[in-house]
């Protein structure tokens, strides 16, 4: 137990936006040109001048360089600027700990978090590129699909955890969709029978257990704590960030042990609680990045925020996953499944609102709102919000 | 399920002229028609599951059967102006207002050769690929400290040491996880799918894990594959030019 970290509740989100999410290749846009215009709704959004952005932090490779969206925004200064190194989205919450690190020790003052995607420029299944060698893709592997398949299935098949738990997570995110006007998936009914009726993509997952795939982008921008007092929204205070994998974990072609988890660690996950001076049962809502349903359930297990094995059935059920009053609710506003996939910054947006009070699927008085990026990519990371400064 | 489940082989009176009309509209390359026939939330998984030879000439439906899951298989067979003859076997479920395919398969099964067998750009994999050329299963390992490494590196990551040997390993190993892959996710996979991709732990390896397919593409005798099970190393080589591959078979 260390205590907390020396940057707890120094800084916090203040404006967030997403672009309408398209269809994936319907955009004629490019993908820059989706991520200035989520810039900009952000910075409306928490007030500020556009040209006081002086940090930006993405992931997952995007096209946008920092310095190009600076340039393009015609920012005063560019302070930092910031790629996180592999994984996918698991760099998601991981761009968010970058920034709000960024403006913890005085590198910069207000930091763009964003990611861009549009079919256009950067091509199908962008999200994955540099991550699939001739030693999958000669076994016939070209997706992270048929990888988080196979990891589901040891963890359904060995770990014991029933199948049931990965169905109330999709569940959840459609039952929450219905509630957002912007969810791609906002008009699908999805009960048991149509869950189980879609086609098989690779076993254990079928059709739904799949994120979407979306041309659109998302943004989130960070400042001081300071300074967010005297925003437009409450502010959404970084209480403590976390990121990494543990040993052998990392691109070893399904060698990664321990193989049924979601990759968070248990060094990692108590950072992340001991950093912000909380306890899992302190957590009010939870953004889980689902690339695919399994990793979902795999993630909430690693954080202890579900039991391991045959007892996760038990816990995942639509009841306890959804807004209001249920025990744990997640992706409120639908997730990567429901309501789009832009590699997961929707998940950050939602993470911020809930703490605002302006989810489409408010959980009452959210105080601390944990955002989960990555499960079962080669990176994970998380984030957790809290409405004030110290939890 | 009880132990002797009541087994109803019934097939439904309409059926096997659907089945007999639709082998006709494939041979004829009715590409509307084909359409019309595959269930419509799925149409692009089955365009891209199957793989016919072109100008096909006739069809013959070989059987049809009820199968334990209340759905019915057909197996059709193709013959092309060449002679070549293909069999389908086409999965039916009455839905969208009629008997619709539900999933289409070559059959027999047989594993994907993707085109993409061999070195990675790094080459440092390189001296898998020689290995099962050689007829051999070579596994990266130190030669300093003994530690089995994969996916391959240029260093050890237990010792540092950069003395990394390539021994032939036992063969065998046991299924640690597996997945049926049924979305034509890559051209090379169509007429292949669906097929399993086994991941074996190999204990002569320090239990390091290779991906495979399944040596028959997919389970032969309809059970599924599971956890655990043995599986032996089949080298499988390309009739012309290109790298061998690793294959996994039941033992």
């Amino acid at each position: 137990m260390s205590g907390p970290c020396s940057w707890r509740g120094t800084t916090a989100a203040v404006g967030i936006a997403n672009t309408p999410f398209l269809k994936h290749g319907a955009s004629s846009r490019g993908s820059m040109s989706l991520t200035l215009d989520a810039i900009l709704a952000a910075a409306a959004d928490a007030g500020i001048d556009p040209h006081d952005i002086d940090g930006f932090a993405s992931y997952a490779n995007d096209r946008s360089e920092g310095l190009a969206v600076g340039a393009a925004l015609g920012v005063r200064e560019i302070r930092w600027s910031t790629m996180v190194w592999g994984g996918g989205g698991g760099g998601l919450a991981a761009a968010v700990n970058a920034a709000a690190i960024a403006v913890a020790t005085g590198q910069a003052t207000c930091v763009a978090v964003y990611r861009g995607i549009a079919e256009i420029d950067v091509g199908r299944q962008s999200y994955s590129e540099g991550h699939i060698s001739s030693l999958y893709s000669a076994n016939g592997i070209f997706t992270p699909a048929q990888i988080c398949a196979m990891r589901t299935q040891r963890m359904i098949e060995v770990d014991g955890v029933p199948a049931s738990a990965l169905e109330a997570l999709v569940a959840a995110g459609y039952h929450h969709a219905r509630n957002n006007p912007d969810a791609a998936g906002r008009d699908r009914e999805m009960d048991h029978e149509s869950y189980l009726d879609a086609r098989p993509i690779s076993d254990p997952l079928r059709l739904f257990d799949c994120s979407r795939e979306n041309d659109a982008a998302g943004a989130v921008i960070i400042t001081t704590a300071e300074r967010a007092r005297d925003l437009r929204h409450p502010p959404a205070y970084v209480l403590s960030g976390v990121q990494g994998g543990a040993q052998g974990w990392t691109e070893s072609v399904e060698n990664e042990n321990p193989y049924g988890t979601a990759g968070f660690h248990p060094a990692l996950v108590a950072r992340l609680w001991d950093d912000a001076g909380v306890k899992p049962n302190d957590v009010d809502v939870v953004q889980v990045y689902e690339n695919f349903s399994g990793p979902a359930v795999a993630s909430l297990i690693d954080l202890g925020l579900c039991p391991p094995g045959p007892d996760a059935g038990a816990f995942m059920t639509l009841e306890n996953l959804i807004a209001p009053d249920g025990a744990l609710p997640i992706n409120t506003a639908g997730g990567n499944i429901a309501e789009g996939f832009v590699h997961g910054i929707g998940l950050a947006v939602e993470a911020v609102r809930q703490i605002r009070g302006t989810s489409p699927n408010q959980v009452p008085q959210a105080r601390h709102s944990l955002l989960l990026g990555g499960p079962q990519a080669p990176l994970v990371s998380a984030t957790l919000f809290g409405s004030t400064p110290t939890p | 399920m009880t132990a002797q489940p009541v087994t109803d082989t019934t097939i439904p009176d309409d059926l096997p002229g659907a089945v007999e009309r639709h082998g006709r509209i494939v041979a004829a390359n009715d590409q509307k028609a084909i359409l019309a026939d595959f269930r419509s939330d799925r149409i692009g998984q089955l365009v891209g599951s199957a793989s016919l030879p072109p100008d096909l000439v006739s069809s013959e439906v070989l059987d049809l059967v009820r199968d334990p899951d209340g759905l019915f298989s057909a197996w059709i067979r193709y013959t092309a102006a060449s002679g070549v003859r293909t069999v389908l076997r086409s999965r039916w479920i009455h839905a969208d207002g009629g008997w619709r395919v539900n999933s289409v398969r070559n059959v027999p099964a047989t594993p994907p050769r993707t085109g993409t067998e061999g070195p990675d750009t790094s080459e440092v994999d390189r001296p898998f690929w020689e290995g099962l050329a050689a007829g051999e299963l070579r596994v990266q390992q130190c030669a300093s400290c003994g530690t089995f490494v994969w996916s391959p590196r240029v260093l050890c990551p237990s010792c540092h040491g950069d003395d990394l040997r390539w021994p032939a390993v036992e063969p065998r190993g046991t299924v640690y996880s597996w997945t049926r892959t049924w979305q034509p996710f890559h051209p090379s996979l169509a007429g292949h799918l669906p097929f399993v991709v086994v991941l074996a732990e190999i204990p002569s390896a320090g239990g390091r894990r290779l991906l495979g397919v399944l040596d028959t593409g997919d389970t032969t005798d309809g059970a599924d594959i599971a956890v655990g099970r043995p599986v032996e190393a089949v080298i499988d080589r390309p009739d012309g030019e290109g790298w061998p591959v690793l294959r996994w078979r039941l033992a």
